[in-house]
């Protein structure tokens, strides 16, 4: 179009068009995610603070996470590995998505969009696999398997406080360690996916929409871009989060 | 075409793009894609073989996950979410607010991070947990390491 090359930076901040060369909907979705990802950074700094703490008596992701679906073997990370896998591939279905978009391909873009709604979907089923092993926890539990926590319950029998084996994870305690490394597991990857959680209901809507014609009839895709926006936000919070929780 | 803003440019369509610059497009984001496959790939190796100690607790093997992460951001940020074709203002306006509160935090929790390490501000509670958990540790014999190896043997002791 003949504006784009027309565009003069200076001459721009006089009014009349957009100094940034977006449109409003798209510039604000950006600003909502500069706050959002300030969150996420205070959540991150947090968790660095306390886990310095406690660092001699913290757990090693490596011991925690070694489950899979199907397979009884003890396989470290594999698992968190093919949900980051899923994740970074239904990003790059969205991002496919968006370029379809600028093509005014709507068989495109509703392929891309199929795909990054099934890649959200098996992600946010994925954690809630992952929180149901970590919350359940081992069949040893206690110290025994992780040097986690034992409970102090009182046993009528000797009239004394016995300690009991602890098996799983609540806020309280854990199997696994200190309560903090239970208490930011729980709230980092439960605000991270909800996040994802609510990104698959916004793509399920735009999806929708693309079916409906919605955007044909508007001359544009740029609601495609924006929920992509949001949509590779997610993705990149769980590069954070996958980095500080479970490889370091 | 929109009823709300008729005198200004059309920024909804500003980066339309025919066929062949798509082809284009497309190439260069699966690459993007298999670099990011690649070091994910790498870190879980790296990551799933680290027990914490030796050359895998390292502070340079840390500072290398943090800088390949940074790397993998910087990818998605300027490809996927297309930072990088936006012009100049704009990406300072998104990038450095961002950069320099981020960098703040980071500052100064490793600054003043530290008053919590002082034996007087380590709380009762703080005690409480260190020294649970350190006994808990040497009562099973073994701390973390090879956890599953050992977990059957003591599993059967007990039930």
């Amino acid at each position: 179009m003949a504006h784009v090359a027309e565009f003069d930076a200076k001459a721009a901040w006089d009014g009349g068009q957009s100094p940034f060369r977006v449109s409003y909907g798209k510039m604000m979705m950006w600003f909502f995610l500069v706050s959002d990802a300030l969150t996420f950074g205070g959540l991150l700094v947090s968790y660095g603070f306390i886990r310095h703490k406690y660092a001699e008596v913290w757990p090693k992701a490596e011991n925690v996470f070694t489950h899979f679906p199907f397979i009884e073997q003890h396989l470290p990370l594999a698992y968190v590995g093919l949900m980051t896998f899923i994740l970074i591939m239904s990003s790059v279905t969205m991002v496919l998505a968006v370029e379809a978009g600028h093509r005014m391909d709507r068989r495109g873009v509703t392929v891309w969009m199929f795909w990054t709604i099934v890649g959200g979907a098996m992600f946010v089923g994925s954690q809630a696999w992952e929180w149901y092993h970590f919350i359940v926890g081992t069949h040893v539990g206690g110290p025994e398997g992780h040097g986690g926590a034992l409970r102090n319950v009182w046993d009528p029998a000797t009239s004394s406080y016995v300690k009991q084996v602890y098996h799983g994870a609540t806020m309280a305690v854990n199997e696994y360690g200190v309560p903090q490394f239970a208490n930011y597991f729980f709230f980092i990857t439960g605000f991270h996916g909800f996040h994802v959680f609510s990104g698959v209901i916004i793509n399920l809507v735009i999806f929708l929409n693309v079916l409906k014609g919605t955007y044909e009839k508007r001359g544009h895709y740029e609601m495609i871009e924006k929920v992509g926006l949001y949509w590779h936000f997610v993705d990149l919070v769980w590069v954070f989060v996958f980095t500080f929780f479970y490889l370091l | 075409m929109s009823e709300f803003h008729d005198d200004y440019p059309h920024y909804e369509t500003m980066y339309n793009h025919d066929e062949a610059y798509g082809k284009k497009a497309r190439r260069t984001l699966w690459n993007v894609f298999w670099i990011m496959l690649a070091i994910t790939i790498f870190e879980l190796i790296i990551g799933s073989m680290a027990p914490g100690h030796g050359w895998t607790g390292t502070l340079w093997l840390k500072v290398l996950f943090i800088g390949l992460t940074v790397v993998k951001a910087a990818a998605i940020v300027l490809w996927f979410m297309h930072l990088g074709h936006e012009v100049k203002f704009f990406k300072y306006i998104i990038l450095l607010p961002y950069i320099t509160f981020i960098l703040y935090a980071v500052f100064i929790i490793l600054v003043e991070g530290v008053y919590s390490g002082y034996p007087r501000n380590v709380t009762r509670v703080d005690q409480i947990f260190i020294d649970q958990q350190k006994e808990l540790k040497s009562h099973s014999g073994h701390s973390g390491g090879d956890a599953h190896a050992t977990e059957a043997a003591h599993g059967e002791e007990h039930h």
